[in-house]
């Protein structure tokens, strides 16, 4: 039984940008000669690097060791030998080490046949283990070591998994991919995900209703694993992926607030995204740590957008060789959604573990971003809010350097999921300006 | 790439301000055309002194504020929504001294677009109003018919019909009407297609009509303040409008009250302005009905020939209050605990 439901009020459709055929099937990208692997490629504390410039690597070795209650092990994603340790970019254009990895030797893994490892039998404390040894990090909102979202704290009880296939950015194609290319495996990620929290029953699996489609191939991987998942259908409305606005998708409003931005809501819902139970399937079943992703690499500027599964580290600059090279030259490369996204410093930055999307822009659509002109009242920011938030009165707070004000409005609410500023007639940054001032900086500047 | 990153969104939905602003004056334009057509040569000289004497003032206001917004349209807008408020027998001083208040004083003055709690154009015609009674209620020739006073400046009796109202409503008479029983008063026709005296702009129903429509549909403009204003001012003028007369209840005439005045343009072109009303559609709601009430009080019982732009002033005063009345309820609840 599939019904479309989404979240109570805003969000926005965009137009599709660039899309990719969806019977366009996953690539493997070049293999970098050489990898920028950042150690700190999730939310939380850095990973303590083990390598020093000279040392031999093979693929899928520990370069970084988790370090802290927040961390996760960072593994090489190619063979080879340690260049340099520079500073690079993390997940959110903070500075971070990394460790530059010059590909040479052979790769251990990579085009030979692996072993399945049966996991039925284990505990699941071995299971979580193997998840936390492999550096899962999970690649929707939240962007935590996975381990720690699936450790049920001694008292608690895990309410409920649901895992979080759905996708609405314009520009995002890779969920969508991963879903269509690997039903089964991400059931399987599933029913280990439910051991290790201690679900007989109460997963879900939610996709948005463009995938509509691949319901009937999910419910006949769950039916053969004998699982007892369940399958939603929710709305493509952006920003209908969000956690919270997941919840109160499936069910009703006041859910919504029990959700957070963490993985793991008070009420005990578990979300993680699909793409991290195929990662918890490869941690356990291929005992494979997690190296590579499938990334939407799209945008007007370059010739053939496509969905590439790409090796961590992997600068953006690399991936445009794999889609058919540039028909312009970009004016900017955005890590991320249309929607959401974040402008890189350069072409040099690598992708990472939470990496979704490479977007490049036009010089022309860099232009347009700019001007903004005085606000009008015309109350499309508060129509387009998820939140029921008043962006432009939330703004003019921050501008007006009020941001306790603006903090007893709701700031802390916003998601900077970018409505209101998709909306906004005299196209002011209010989804920028709400993220500054979320962050406690001035206003000056935009 | 320049040093200044650009931000998330990197698309951007519909039109901007400024194309809104611009839309807005097409869609004023053949009301304002038709007001010529009637009048001549004398609304196109009172049209064209509005608009410049509003880009003048924009010019200067923002000039001060090291600013130059004469692109953006709103000046445009706003010079010609004056020029259509005023009848073409004033003299050149009132539209310029009308469009001048407007953008200098009402708009420039509180720092420019965005700023200005009260519709200029608005404030700029009933400045030159109560400045210039005299004008605004002396008789006008159109192209079919002799000077004669506005509607509503005189008994409903002394409404003299066209020779195209005659012609029209004969022929209506003799042919698709009679088989249902309904037979127009002399002047219908004038009142629907904007054949008497007043305003410039205020004239023609269907094209003002039209004009709201496609302002409704680029979503310039929302439906439900206008939609809200014009019905309660029309149920009250029905229901109460045939009171003053001694006619009883739901004795009024509507159609003829929505018609003969500046109602329609003050509705669909002046009281949407995003400025001057509400955010959210609760709030242009209440607009509207506080509008419609206070536009049939001053009609009934007021003493100035014109209720409805009074009555967007008065309304636009409330405006910050209807405001905090009609926030959006958080999706998290007001209160939430710190995530510590």
């Amino acid at each position: 039984m599939t019904q479309t439901r989404t979240f109570p009020r805003g969000g926005v459709r965009p137009a599709q940008t660039a899309a990719i055929p969806r019977s366009e099937p996953v690539t493997n990208a070049t293999v970098p000669a050489r990898a920028v692997v950042p150690l700190r490629q999730h939310a939380g504390e850095a990973a303590q690097r083990v390598v020093q410039v000279g040392d031999g690597v093979v693929e899928g070795m520990v370069v970084g060791k988790a370090f802290g209650p927040h961390s996760a092990h960072v593994h090489s994603s190619i063979p080879g030998r340690v260049a340099e340790i520079i500073r690079a970019e993390d997940h959110s254009g903070e500075a971070c080490e990394a460790v530059v990895i010059d590909l040479g030797g052979e790769f251990a893994r990579s085009g030979r046949s692996t072993t399945v490892r049966p996991w039925e039998a284990s505990s699941r404390f071995e299971l979580l283990a193997l998840v936390q040894a492999a550096g899962v990090v999970d690649r929707g909102g939240s962007r935590e070591p996975a381990h720690l979202a699936l450790a049920v704290p001694p008292g608690r009880e895990a309410g409920r998994l649901v895992v979080n296939g759905v996708e609405s950015d314009p520009a995002l194609s890779c969920t969508s991919a991963l879903l269509r290319e690997k039903p089964r495996e991400i059931v399987e990620g599933t029913r280990i995900a439910m051991k290790i929290l201690g679900l007989s029953a109460g997963a879900l699996i939610a996709m948005s209703e463009a995938d509509a489609g691949l319901v009937p191939a999910f419910e006949r991987a769950i039916d053969s694993a004998g699982a007892q998942i369940g399958i939603r259908v929710v709305s493509a409305r952006y920003p209908q992926e969000h956690s919270q606005l997941l919840l109160a998708a499936l069910d009703g409003r006041a859910a919504a607030r029990g959700g957070g931005s963490r993985a793991r809501g008070t009420s005990g819902e578990v979300i993680l995204s699909a793409a991290t139970l195929f990662a918890v399937y490869e941690a356990v079943v291929l005992a494979k740590p997690l190296t590579e992703g499938i990334v939407t690499v799209t945008g007007s500027p370059l010739a053939v957008p496509r969905n590439l599964k790409v090796r961590f580290g992997t600068p953006v600059a690399d991936l445009v060789d794999d889609c058919g090279g540039l028909r312009e030259e970009p004016g900017a490369v955005v890590l991320g959604g249309l929607m959401s996204g974040r402008v890189a410093a350069s072409l040099r930055v690598p992708v990472t573990k939470t990496t979704t999307g490479v977007l490049l822009l036009s010089r022309k659509q860099v232009c347009a971003a700019a001007g903004a002109r005085p606000c009008i009242g015309c109350g499309r920011c508060l129509e387009a809010c998820p939140w029921g938030l008043e962006p432009a009165r939330l703004y003019k707070l921050l501008d007006r350097g009020m941001a306790d004000e603006a903090r007893v409005e709701g700031l802390e609410d916003c998601s900077v999921c970018g409505c209101c500023a998709f909306v906004c007639p005299s196209r002011i940054a209010l989804a920028q300006g709400l993220d500054l001032g979320r962050r406690g900086r001035p206003l000056d500047g935009i | 790439m320049g040093s200044e990153l650009p931000a998330a969104p990197f698309a951007r939905e519909g039109s901007s301000s400024a194309a809104m602003a611009w839309t807005a004056v097409l869609c004023l334009l053949p009301s304002a055309g038709w007001g010529v057509v009637v009048f001549g040569a004398r609304a196109a000289l009172v049209l064209a002194v509005a608009v410049a004497a509003a880009l003048a003032a924009e010019a200067v206001g923002a000039a001060l504020r090291r600013e130059f917004t004469l692109t953006d349209g709103t000046a445009v807008y706003s010079g010609l929504l004056v020029g259509c408020l005023l009848p073409p027998t004033v003299p050149l001083y009132v539209p310029a001294a009308a469009a001048g208040f407007a953008m200098l004083v009402v708009k420039q003055t509180f720092g420019g677009l965005g700023r200005n709690w009260m519709n200029p154009a608005l404030a700029g015609m009933v400045a030159a109003r109560l400045c210039w009674p005299g004008p605004f209620a002396a008789p006008a020739a159109t192209f079919w018919t002799a000077a004669s006073l506005p509607p509503l400046a005189g008994p409903l009796s002394a409404l003299r019909a066209s020779p195209v109202d005659a012609a029209v409503r004969g022929w209506l008479n003799a042919g698709v009407l009679s088989g249902a029983g309904m037979r127009p008063t002399p002047g219908s026709f004038d009142l629907l297609v904007g054949i008497r005296a007043g305003g410039i702009g205020e004239l023609s129903v269907p094209l003002l009509a039209a004009g709201a429509l496609v302002l409704a549909a680029r979503r310039v403009a929302r439906w439900h303040l206008p939609v809200t204003f014009l019905a309660t001012f029309a149920l009250l003028a029905w229901v109460f409008g045939g009171l003053p007369a001694g006619a009883g209840f739901f004795a009024g005439l509507p159609l003829y009250h929505l018609t003969a005045g500046s109602l329609l343009l003050v509705a669909l072109f002046a009281a949407t302005d995003p400025v001057t009303s509400p955010l959210t559609a609760g709030g242009q709601v209440i607009f509207g009905l506080g509008a419609g009430c206070l536009a049939f009080l001053l009609r009934f019982h007021g003493t100035l020939l014109d209720g409805p732009a009074l009555a967007v002033l008065l309304m636009n005063a409330a405006l910050p209050l209807i405001d905090r009345w009609t926030r959006p309820k958080r999706l998290l609840g007001a209160t939430r605990g710190s995530p510590s």
